[in-house]
């Protein structure tokens, strides 16, 4: 089914009405004794057993947002509250990740939805082929003073899901190269300015590598080889983008297989010459290359924008931040954006302006936003110079242009299966423990699976 | 013995006999239908309708997100799980988290269970210690739990950096090591069980039997050994099969602490199954792969049956 | 037919006598007045007091470990252990955030809720299926123990998918029913009425029968005041596989405001972030009235456990 079906309105037919059932079920309940005090019990309790609806003036609203992401968000919720007043904001946050998504999912199969959730944009597609999700229109952007270019345009071109956009972006998070300055000054590889020079091919890369490993005596960069396959799909990703003849890993929404293979191999190739030279480790977990880093063991270091909160927390740690050097023909990074979705649901016009109001004060805090590492996809603040003027957070505000998103299928998008499943074998490619022939055959073969499986979208 | 005899109600030897069953007596079937219509509605609609529904969408491309049962997928379903690398893999962490867990579990509980009755003072404690755990939710000893083994900073770590590994692997983020960090807390939850299934069976072993061996001149040791541990043969029997099936159940734990990672390092059959139709809409998918954890349980219970028929015909 | 006897759930000052008499013997008539005999004995009783006790302390260890850092600041909690273990300015500040904030007491009450209504139909559908069965003699009696003998077979875990396909179909997810009415059909609870049933003189129910009352009425006026014992059991038993019933709950319940006590603690932990003292004092508060419950009912608890197998 490519089609994306029509919201249903009102009940979803063929379907029991929800209220008259639970209504009939509410007899039961007297004969239990428990009904005689509902109307007085909290709106849990009358919600819980015959279906109400809970807090009818209140924004609903989930996340998955956790660590310094999670606490700017808060701080971004307060603000509306404050605006709004007491109760008019109540905010989940929930394990990050498939789990996160499938909560969306099903409360939205089961007519309990929040008023706003946060979707990376690789996932919202599928969400909206789902038929969960309310389109978003011009319209609708306009009730909040909002319209398509109030957004970064490499952002909302890929939004799009059969010529129809279901999300609102606030951000684009690239994989980004982080340096620890101490170890780059000592490696002389700082600019006047005490920036990092510019890297530019493999030659050069190495070269910074090797003047780094001499430094530090360890390594020269670090990147997650165990225990976390994103990594390995990101750092994969964003080498082998840059080389002219790259192409989609998925095509025709995942039935296909579509990456060249000779790039591939040619990628993972290098990637494993790369540890093989011990430039960088081949064993090393999500927060151990970041340690080594941190810790002056190696020079740099690689991981979504995000992880700024983290290094800023370090004590005397000095370090910059660049988009991934180009290394290859082209600039490119592999990256993802976070979104504001409207689970699909029955609105009345009050609702839908509350929900886009709360989705416009959040974009107009997107500084606070950006200050943990994002890229504004909201223009106002891109082009502003509060933002112009954080650093090192604006140093790679280009990389917008050069992110490469995951294709889109039932099974891909961050966090997902076609992730798990790439990145495990190529996380085999950084430690030695597999050819890049041999991974990408299981890949491929496990792969295969998904892709001749019919998409239940 | 005191106490009448409880058969395990999990075991269904109380099957009722021949005679009884020729025994119908007239004017009692309208009423024994109307006692048993209010739970047989709820059987009906909560197990037997389910595993219908199950064993249906199992054979189609039943989707999370749309209605009905989708397309006919013959046995698609079931050869993909049967092909699928992490079909087997969640099979495999099944069994070893099964085979790593029942071991301790049998034994410590053995032991504690012994020794507990042996001392004879102090029970309510050591009901405390061992069997409070095994009542609270899987929730709350998650989160205590992966407090434990929070790397670096946890109580695991703390402690293995006090005795001088300066990094340790971090118990739950390292593949190797994940699903035994699961064990461990779910050894540590459940032992309750069958320390108090043991300490019921040490109860029932007539002191005679002791006193007799003691007046032999049989020492503590040779008492244990040729009393205690065959006459709890039958306990523990028990003991190690239910612990096997309610293994192969698993998934609290390892969705709460792990969620089947690093990747899918620690990732079990029931994980699979809800991820399959959850998470990724695959119902019928899914449903395959709940009927096949259904039959390997059956196949467990089975042999249990077999087990303790036999126990009982050498008992007779 | 002969078989194993474990405590019985029903019978519990039955047991409790047992246990005395166990302790009468504990110290045992020195028959034989073989000073090395009697000294080899102590030595055991000994070395079973160490190693019990050495154990004991680290069965406690991980509760007192979370106890400990729900009581301390979360700045202090975020520190690691060894802050943990040495700050003794000990404060109530976690509870006080939990209890006052969020949404833990709607999770109490969903879970009290569902617990409740689940013992209470559990009990009373149970209890009747198992009179009949028990009690009369009607066609299709071994069908219906053959179905029930299956359904013991089948555990509720697997059957999650279809479960939820069934409680989305009749649009009752995202309520405290799609919690209860799938936990009702509990067929253990029958075969623990049954046999309790089947162990109780027939005497009473036969006069009265020929007085001419209803079966309604023996089981309502004869057979119930009876079971008062098993009746608890079952419903300690049931209430705590309930209340402790993560998988159903999860995928159910949606709402963070409808969630269980399990669920909420599952699903919302982040947005605690780092408060790490929070993160252990909801989960301390979560085990609370089970602890009270153990507290209260100790033995029954061991006991409806034990003889029903209960295990998650």
């Amino acid at each position: 089914m490519t089609a994306v079906p029509q919201r249903p309105s009102g009940n979803p037919s063929g379907r029991f009405s929800r209220r008259s059932l639970l209504r009939g079920g509410l007899g039961a309940a007297g004969a239990l004794g428990i009904a005689g005090g509902l109307s007085g019990c909290g709106s849990a309790i009358s919600a819980g057993l015959v279906g109400s609806q809970l807090d009818p003036g209140t924004v609903t609203y989930w996340n998955l947002f956790g660590g310094g992401d999670g606490s700017r968000m808060q701080t971004m919720e307060a603000t509306y509250e404050k605006q709004k007043g007491p109760n008019s904001l109540q905010a989940a946050t929930f394990a990050w990740g498939n789990p996160y998504y499938t909560k969306v999912s099903l409360a939205t199969l089961g007519d309990a939805p929040p008023d706003v959730a946060v979707s990376h944009l690789t996932r919202q597609s599928n969400l909206a082929i789902a038929g969960l999700l309310e389109p978003i229109t011009e319209d609708m952007l306009a009730m909040v003073g909002l319209s398509s270019s109030s957004f970064s345009p490499k952002v909302w071109e890929a939004l799009a899901v059969n010529g129809q956009r279901y999300a609102i972006p606030i951000d684009t998070h690239p994989f980004v190269l982080y340096y620890n300055k101490d170890v780059c000054e000592k490696a002389d590889l700082l600019d006047g300015d005490g920036n990092l020079k510019e890297i530019r091919g493999t030659d050069q890369w190495e070269a910074a590598l090797e003047a780094a490993k001499k430094v530090t005596g360890s390594w020269g960069a670090s990147v997650a080889t165990v225990g976390d396959t994103a990594t390995s799909w990101r750092w994969f990703q964003s080498l082998y983008s840059q080389q002219t003849g790259s192409t989609p890993w998925l095509g025709d929404g995942g039935r296909k297989l579509t990456y060249n293979e000779d790039l591939t191999i040619k990628t993972l190739d290098y990637i494993q010459s790369l540890t093989k030279k011990k430039l960088m480790p081949a064993i090393t977990d999500y927060t151990g290359s970041q340690t080594l880093m941190f810790t002056g063991k190696s020079a740099f270091y690689l991981q979504g924008e995000w992880e700024i909160t983290t290094a800023e927390s370090i004590d005397g740690l000095k370090f910059g931040m660049v988009p991934v050097p180009t290394l290859f023909d082209q600039p490119a990074c592999q990256g993802d954006s976070h979104t504001f979705v409207l689970p699909r649901m029955n609105r009345s016009e009050d609702q839908l302006k509350r929900a886009l109001g709360f989705v416009k004060s959040l974009l107009d805090q997107s500084l606070t936003w950006a200050q943990g590492g994002h890229i504004p996809a909201y223009v106002p603040t891109l082009d502003s110079q509060q933002y112009k003027d954080l650093k090192p957070q604006s140093n790679y505000a280009d990389a917008v242009n050069s992110v490469v998103y995951d294709a889109q299928a039932w099974y891909s998008g961050s966090g997902s299966n076609f992730e798990n499943t790439v990145g495990a074998q190529f996380g085999l490619v950084q430690q030695g423990q597999a050819t890049p022939a041999a991974a990408l055959s299981t890949a491929r073969d496990q792969l295969l699976v998904y892709a001749d499986t019919k998409s239940p979208l | 013995m005191t106490a009448s005899t409880l058969e395990r109600p999990t075991a269904p030897v109380a099957r009722p006999s021949a005679r009884e069953e020729s025994d119908v007596r007239r004017g009692e079937a309208r009423p024994a239908w109307l006692f048993i219509a209010p739970f047989g509605i709820f059987y009906v609609l909560f197990l037997i309708w389910p595993i219908i529904y199950m064993l249906i969408s199992s054979f189609f491309n039943t989707s999370l997100v749309a209605k009905g049962f989708g397309s006919f997928a013959g046995f698609g379903n079931y050869a993909e799980m049967l092909t699928l690398p992490l079909f087997w893999e969640s099979m495999w962490h099944t069994i070893f988290f099964t085979i790593i867990t029942t071991i301790p579990l049998v034994v410590l509980a053995f032991v504690f269970a012994i020794l507990a009755n042996r001392v004879r003072r102090a029970q309510w404690f050591f009901r405390l210690a061992f069997f409070v755990p095994f009542i609270l939710p899987s929730a709350a000893i998650a989160i205590v739990w992966t407090f434990i083994y929070s790397p670096s900073t946890g109580l695991w770590d703390s402690l293995r950096t006090a005795l001088g590994n300066p990094a340790p692997n971090p118990v739950l983020g390292t593949p190797d090591l994940a699903l035994i960090g699961v064990a461990v807390t779910t050894i540590w939850w459940t032992i309750g069980f069958n320390f108090v299934l043991y300490l019921a069976g040490l109860q029932d072993i007539p002191r005679e039997l002791y006193e007799a061996a003691a007046v032999d001149g049989a020492s503590q040791w040779q008492q244990i050994k040729s009393i205690t541990i065959p006459l709890l043969g039958r306990t523990t029997t028990l003991v190690v099969l239910l612990q096997i099936i309610a293994s192969l159940k698993i998934f609290d734990q390892v969705y709460l602490m792990t969620a089947g990672g690093p990747g899918t390092s620690s990732q079990v059959v029931l994980g699979l199954v809800t991820d399959t139709a959850f998470t990724n809409y695959r119902v019928g998918a899914g449903s395959a792969a709940s009927v096949l954890l259904l039959i390997v349980i059956l196949i467990v219970t089975g042999i249990r049956q077999l087990i303790e028929r036999a126990q009982n015909r050498r008992a007779a | 037919m002969a078989s194993q006897t474990v405590s019985d759930p029903a019978r519990p000052e039955q047991t409790a006598r047992k246990h005395r008499s166990g302790v009468s013997a504990a110290a045992p008539p020195p028959r034989r007045s073989e000073a090395q005999e009697r000294k080899s004995g102590q030595v055991f009783t000994v070395v079973s007091w160490l190693v019990l006790i050495v154990f004991a302390v680290l069965w406690l260890i991980p509760s007192l470990w979370a106890i400990k850092t729900s009581l301390t600041s979360n700045a202090t909690a975020a520190l690691g252990a060894l802050p943990i273990l040495t700050d003794w300015k000990l404060t109530l500040g976690s509870y006080g955030t939990l209890l006052a904030g969020g949404d833990i007491w709607n999770w109490y009450l969903a879970s009290a809720i569902t617990s409740v209504i689940t013992v209470a139909l559990t009990v009373i559908f149970g209890s009747m299926a198992a009179y009949a069965l028990s009690r009369l003699r009607f066609r299709g009696r071994r069908a219906v123990f053959l179905a029930m003998v299956l359904g013991i077979m089948v555990p509720p875990q697997v059957l999650i998918v279809p479960v939820f396909a069934e409680l989305n179909a009749v649009g009752l997810l995202n309520t405290y029913w799609a919690v209860i009415l799938p936990q009702v059909p509990s067929v253990i609870a029958v075969f623990v009425f049954k046999q309790f049933f089947d162990g109780l003189p027939k005497e009473f129910e036969e006069s009265a029968r020929i007085d001419g009352a209803s079966f309604w009425t023996i089981y309502r006026r004869i057979v119930l005041p009876l079971s008062k014992p098993v009746i608890a059991a079952m419903s300690i038993v049931t209430f705590v596989g309930v209340w402790n019933n993560l998988i159903l709950p999860l995928f159910v319940l949606s709402n963070p405001k409808l969630m269980t006590i399990p669920v909420g603690l599952a699903t919302v932990q982040g947005s605690f972030g780092q408060r790490l003292s929070d993160i252990q004092a909801s989960s301390i508060l979560g085990a609370l009235p089970l602890v009270i419950l153990f507290v209260i009912f100790q033995r029954r608890i061991v006991e409806g456990v034990a003889g029903s197998g209960l295990k998650g």
